[in-house]
């Protein structure tokens, strides 16, 4: 198939176009980015004082709090879009390729704000960037959370973004726009030619396959960033970095699902993102989620036998203390999703608004049990006889947080006023109208 | 080659927290941060109960975890084998306060001069002719210096905000030939600071004189910082007190 010739009236999938609803979406999600905003900046001037966090020890804090539970959160979000794109390019599955260029923008997005948050949560960010270029340690897992995941996967990402896109944005510079200038500067002279066409196939093969290492290694350092830290109980192991690509992938499709719901509602497009599409994420959904299930039961069962020591400190915060309700409540919520997804893939048929449910609810499990693995060990890990400490979040936090929300959505929401989200080898819809 | 370690006698120690005083007239460090913090520790149930008491400053450890996992190499080890922060360089990271056993990193929650101990007001007028105008009152300008052969600002720098700080050992003092602040204000000799490579030293008899233990052995740290007698910190120790001091 050449770029398509055909003359059209206007950009297909709503680009360009600014509805009434978008607008309110779009004010809305402006408005929350603001908000948190104006917090980051009273948390500049004011100092770090204004967050829960405090120093562990004597004054019985957290140092780390809920910037960094999200960006655990938002990065492990990251790996399942791209990886499931690279999967599907690999093994030939068409079927996924619909949501193929969402799947890569939502791995971008968690990406720009999980590395967003990890500068939020720096108490001297001007310097962080500087210093991180000018004295950078490899040997520190906080390398690899900036540098691989910023530097390495985003770049990479990015890139496959572009090579994915570069045909549709031929076909759609064609069609007169305030927006052709920026198609045109996409394609940057694609002509879909086959050799063209050869030398994209080829490149997003060899990308994909180099993509599912990157993007293991790099977020494997995120489960190291704890997992190497033998002063702190609860951190400790080897399971850490497995272990959190595995919650990472449950929470990245659950992610992916509500999202394609959305564009499905939205955009009208229940026949190209059709059911055979829910079916092989909800499949997906069901096997990452019964890993993370699996890892979470055998945790819940080491800390049940914790012998008396500093582990024990641990286990009888999560399991009795002050974290137990939201230890049994993420373990419930995976249960349920669990149950869901059995329901649905053993009467073989996927129904959206419950594999909606079953994803906000492994999403929200997913925070939780990020939340358990970073903030119990501080509070109630210090080796030395320290009095257990306690942390909850201020409003500047969750203002902060919630701004990163907005942006992630001003972002998704920008992309699809500029750019089709469904690439149009599969969307052929207006095309067709218009022909 | 100099190295440099920490005698802790605890069977000396009578837990005034002169120590912790001094620590804090000397490097001004804010309200609720304790660079040398003294535990006070409670043993059994009334009336069988024992008091103990375990002075707890950076352990300037030789395979210390704050310096692995520091992304930039602002905390360091010297060629003396201190441990120090370069307040130039950390970027707030707090890392190397998760990655300590010990409890010994103090974050800069908020503008220092702000975390100062307000007994008084030091902006009220009265109080200006005495103050002269400077506030606070006083600041040890050793602190802004760059020291050692590294010339890097290691000993506070000021207390910069949303950067980390810890026991330095005084290193100011130390470039000077003193002793720690908290070693030299002790009334009952129950700290030595000193060379351990050199076998004339105080802290080189008191070594070899008696019976040592160092604090999370199994954490293979290898701290700079030795323990005489006194009772090992255990889950039986409950602490007295907890700082009152917050920010």
């Amino acid at each position: 198939m050449s770029v398509d010739t055909r003359v059209e009236r206007k950009l297909p999938q709503g680009v360009g176009r600014l509805r009434f609803g978008w607008l309110v979406f779009f004010a809305v999600a402006f408005v929350v980015f603001l908000v948190g905003l104006a917090a980051y900046f009273y948390q500049m001037s004011s100092g770090m004082i204004v967050t829960g966090m405090r120093s562990t020890g004597t004054m019985g804090g957290a140092t780390w709090g809920l910037y960094i539970v999200m960006v655990e959160y938002f990065i492990g979000v990251s790996i399942a879009g791209v990886v499931l794109v690279a999967f599907a390019k690999v093994f030939n599955i068409g079927s996924l390729l619909p949501i193929s260029r969402l799947a890569v923008l939502l791995t971008i997005t968690s990406l720009v704000i999980g590395v967003l948050g990890v500068a939020l949560d720096l108490g001297a960010p001007f310097r962080g960037f500087i210093n991180m270029l000018l004295y950078a340690r490899p040997q520190s897992p906080f390398f690899g959370t900036l540098m691989l995941v910023a530097v390495g996967v985003l770049f990479t990402s990015l890139v496959y973004l572009y090579l994915d896109g570069r045909k549709d944005a031929a076909t759609i510079a064609r069609i007169p726009s305030g927006l052709r200038w920026f198609h045109k500067l996409w394609a940057a002279g694609y002509g879909d030619t086959e050799p063209e066409r050869e030398r994209h196939r080829r490149v997003m093969f060899w990308l994909s396959i180099g993509l599912v290492p990157l993007v293991l290694v790099a977020l494997s350092t995120e489960g190291l960033v704890f997992g190497i830290q033998v002063g702190r109980p609860g951190w400790y192991g080897s399971l850490q970095g497995p272990d959190f690509i595995v919650l990472a992938a449950a929470s990245g499709l659950a992610n992916l699902i509500v999202l394609a719901a959305i564009i499905r509602r939205v955009r009208g497009a229940e026949v190209v993102i059709g059911h055979t599409v829910f079916r092989w994420l909800g499949s997906l959904l069901l096997a990452a989620t019964a890993a993370a299930l699996y890892f979470q039961i055998v945790k819940t069962f080491t800390l049940l036998y914790a012998t008396p020591g500093s582990e024990r400190l641990i286990s009888d915060a999560l399991l009795s203390g002050p974290y137990a309700w939201i230890f049994w409540s993420s373990l419930t919520l995976m249960i349920i999703s669990m149950i869901l997804l059995v329901l649905q893939a053993a009467r073989r048929a996927w129904s959206v608004p419950v594999l909606v449910a079953a994803s906000v609810a492994v999403s929200t499990a997913a925070v939780a049990e990020r939340y358990l693995t970073v903030i119990p060990s501080q509070t109630h890990g210090m080796l030395l006889p320290y009095e257990p400490g306690s942390y909850f979040p201020t409003w500047v936090e969750f203002a902060v947080v919630a701004g990163l929300f907005g942006l992630g959505a001003i972002l998704i929401g920008g992309f699809m006023k500029v750019f089709p989200i469904i690439p149009l080898d599969f969307d052929t819809r207006e095309v067709r109208t218009d022909a | 080659m100099t190295r440099y370690a920490m005698v802790v006698d605890l069977d000396r120690c009578q837990g005034c927290r002169g120590c912790m005083t001094a620590c804090k007239v000397e490097n001004n460090t804010v309200e609720g941060n304790f660079w040398m913090y003294v535990f006070r520790f409670e043993q059994g149930s009334f009336p069988d109960t024992e008091m103990s008491f375990m002075p707890r400053p950076c352990q300037h450890c030789h395979n210390a975890p704050c310096v692995k996992v520091c992304p930039v190499g602002a905390r360091f080890h010297r060629e003396d084998h201190i441990v120090l922060t370069d307040a130039d360089r950390c970027i707030g990271c707090r890392y190397c306060e998760l990655a300590c056993p010990y409890g010994v990193n103090y974050f800069n929650w908020q503008p220092p001069d702000e975390g100062q101990y307000s007994i008084v007001d030091w902006k009220d007028p009265d109080l200006e002719p005495v103050t002269n105008g400077l506030i606070p009152p006083y600041k040890n300008p050793d602190l802004d210096e760059l020291w050692g052969d590294e010339q890097r600002r290691t000993a506070g720098g000021g207390h910069a905000k949303g950067i980390m700080e810890k026991c330095t050992f005084c290193v100011q003092r130390v470039e000077k030939g003193l002793d720690p602040a908290c070693v030299d204000t002790c009334p009952t000799d129950a700290l030595v600071f000193g060379d351990v490579e050199n076998p004339d030293t105080p802290i080189s008899h008191y070594l070899k004189e008696n019976r040592t233990w160092q604090l999370l052995e199994e954490a293979g740290t290898k701290p700079g910082v030795y323990y005489v007698g006194g009772t090992r910190p255990s889950s039986e120790l409950k602490e007295i007190e907890r700082p009152k001091a917050t920010v």
